[in-house]
């Protein structure tokens, strides 16, 4: 009994212990968006190269990149990491265009169940059918390893705004 | 005898002047905000955490587009005529709400004679009638331009006077053109902050501008239909009581030179009375009432109605003749 009280207290401290630790490894992963558009850029030489540019305002049938990168500030590794960004509204996923280095890609239309492209399915009709790229609402990176103190991950995907 | 071809002409076109049209649609309304976040889930070891990212936010820019389509391409005229009028639609396929200038020109290369404007020359089809109408607004440039909104369209009449001397089968042309207010160039041109609610507007693919072409062909030939009817009733008289059989004639004469192409006969079935089927003859010879190779067919859908191709008529086709019987109810 005393042991248990003992092993509740402790617990409890352990809890409150957790509840700080949390507060302060909130703050490892640094998250930054951006939309950028590709520029075709001619340097001096007239060499040509594709430069990725901020998209402010964009015009329907524009094509839209859109990045994500998480950096751990912290001394520890985190892990299990997973990225999401929608698929806004007013734009249409480009097939085949999601990337990021180490994580496997899923998606989902009603942004509860998540799965590889070819594999996620909607109802219709009361029968399950393959969802189509422009049925995507959501993306979603899962990184296989951890993300090393100072490292930053990336994930990208593009959308074709309607 | 109103000439046949202007009736038929009129008759095909009972428009609205303003309607939309998605078929056209470009795309999202310039100045919507689209805003996204990224959130990311990671654990450090046994806790798990969230983080969000920055907000992103793009804003739809304008894009200016216009199509402009001839919705009477071939207008048959004689030499001399006044006033004739042409019909188009200019639909603004953009993206936002613009106001567009209209401009007209029967100088075009390539036809045998120049249609004349007439003053005014474009008119909005304010009644929606398809042809020129006192309910008709004349278009003054710069102070009732057109302003339409996306996927929205106008319906327009440009006038001309066909000059005297013109010969038969000689084409004139005369074009409509619509350009942005905002700005006009080669697709892609940028007017910056010039669109909606100050959000940039670039030329789309048409340039921000539009244009069709009309022509008006010189035909002298003129169709004129008479009409006589017989009535037979049940007791061999010619007293028209419910049960009486009503045989209707119609005779389709041509003069003038030149030919009708694709000339056509239509009547409804009166009210009151009932088609006798199999009773349609054209030329003496007696049609199938189904639509199929054969030039007539009875049509039961509301109005219920009779339709006789005749082909391309001139003067040396001689009257045309067609008749078909109804019972009184």
């Amino acid at each position: 009994m005393f042991m248990g009280k003992k092993f509740i207290a402790a617990a409890a401290l352990i809890a409150c212990g957790f509840g700080s630790q949390a507060f302060a490894e909130d703050g490892c992963i640094v998250l930054k968006s951006a939309a950028e558009v590709e520029k075709e850029v001619v340097d001096a030489s007239g060499n040509k190269t594709m430069k990725l540019v901020a998209v402010d305002k964009a015009v329907p049938g524009v094509e839209v990149v859109w990045t994500v990168t998480a950096n751990n500030k912290c001394k520890k590794p985190s892990e299990k990491v997973a990225i999401n960004l929608p698929v806004p509204e007013h734009m249409t996923y480009v097939p085949d265009s999601a990337v990021g280095p180490g994580s496997d890609v899923s998606f989902s239309v009603d942004g509860k169940t998540f799965a590889a492209n070819g594999q996620l399915t909607v109802q219709e009709n009361g029968a399950a059918r393959p969802a189509r790229h422009d049925e995507f609402r959501h993306v979603r990176w899962t990184f296989k390893d951890s993300l090393q103190p100072g490292a930053t991950a990336m994930a990208r995907f593009r959308a074709v705004l309607n | 005898m109103k000439s046949w071809r202007s009736l038929s002409a009129a008759g095909a076109l009972a428009l609205c002047i303003f309607g939309s049209d998605p078929a056209f649609a470009v795309g999202s309304p310039a100045g919507t905000v689209i805003n996204n976040t990224a959130e990311v889930t990671y654990s450090v070891g046994t806790v798990n955490a969230t983080a969000t990212s920055n907000m992103v936010s793009v804003t739809v820019a304008e894009i200016l587009d216009v199509v402009v389509t001839a919705q009477t391409p071939s207008v048959a005229v004689d030499a001399g005529e006044t006033q004739r009028e042409v019909l188009y639609r200019v639909t603004n396929t953009g993206n936002g709400t613009e106001t567009f200038l209209l401009t007209m020109t029967s100088v075009i290369a390539g036809d045998q004679f120049d249609p004349v404007p007439a003053t005014p020359a474009i008119y909005f089809d304010t009644d929606g009638s398809g042809d020129l109408s006192p309910g008709d607004t004349p278009y003054v440039a710069g102070s009732n331009d057109p302003v339409l909104g996306d996927d929205e369209f106008v319906n327009v009449l440009v006038v001309n006077d066909i000059p005297a001397g013109v010969t038969d089968t000689q084409i004139g042309r005369t074009r409509l053109t619509a350009a942005s207010r905002t700005g006009t160039g080669t697709p892609g041109t940028l007017f910056g902050g010039d669109g909606d609610g100050g959000v940039d507007a670039l030329a789309g693919t048409t340039g921000a501008d539009g244009e069709a072409t009309s022509e008006y062909l010189v035909t002298d030939v003129t169709l004129s239909i008479n009409q006589t009817q017989a009535v037979l009733n049940q007791f061999g008289g010619a007293t028209p009581i419910p049960g009486a059989r009503v045989t209707y004639t119609f005779v389709i004469d041509v003069t003038g030179a030149g030919s009708a192409a694709n000339a056509a006969f239509t009547n409804d079935i009166p009210a009151n009375t009932t088609y006798v089927a199999g009773s349609l003859q054209y030329n003496g010879a007696t049609l199938t009432d189904a639509a199929d190779t054969d030039a007539g067919e009875f049509a039961a859908a509301v109005p219920a109605r009779v339709r006789v191709a005749l082909g391309t008529l001139t003067t040396a086709s001689g009257p045309q003749t067609v008749t078909f019987a109804v019972t009184i109810n």
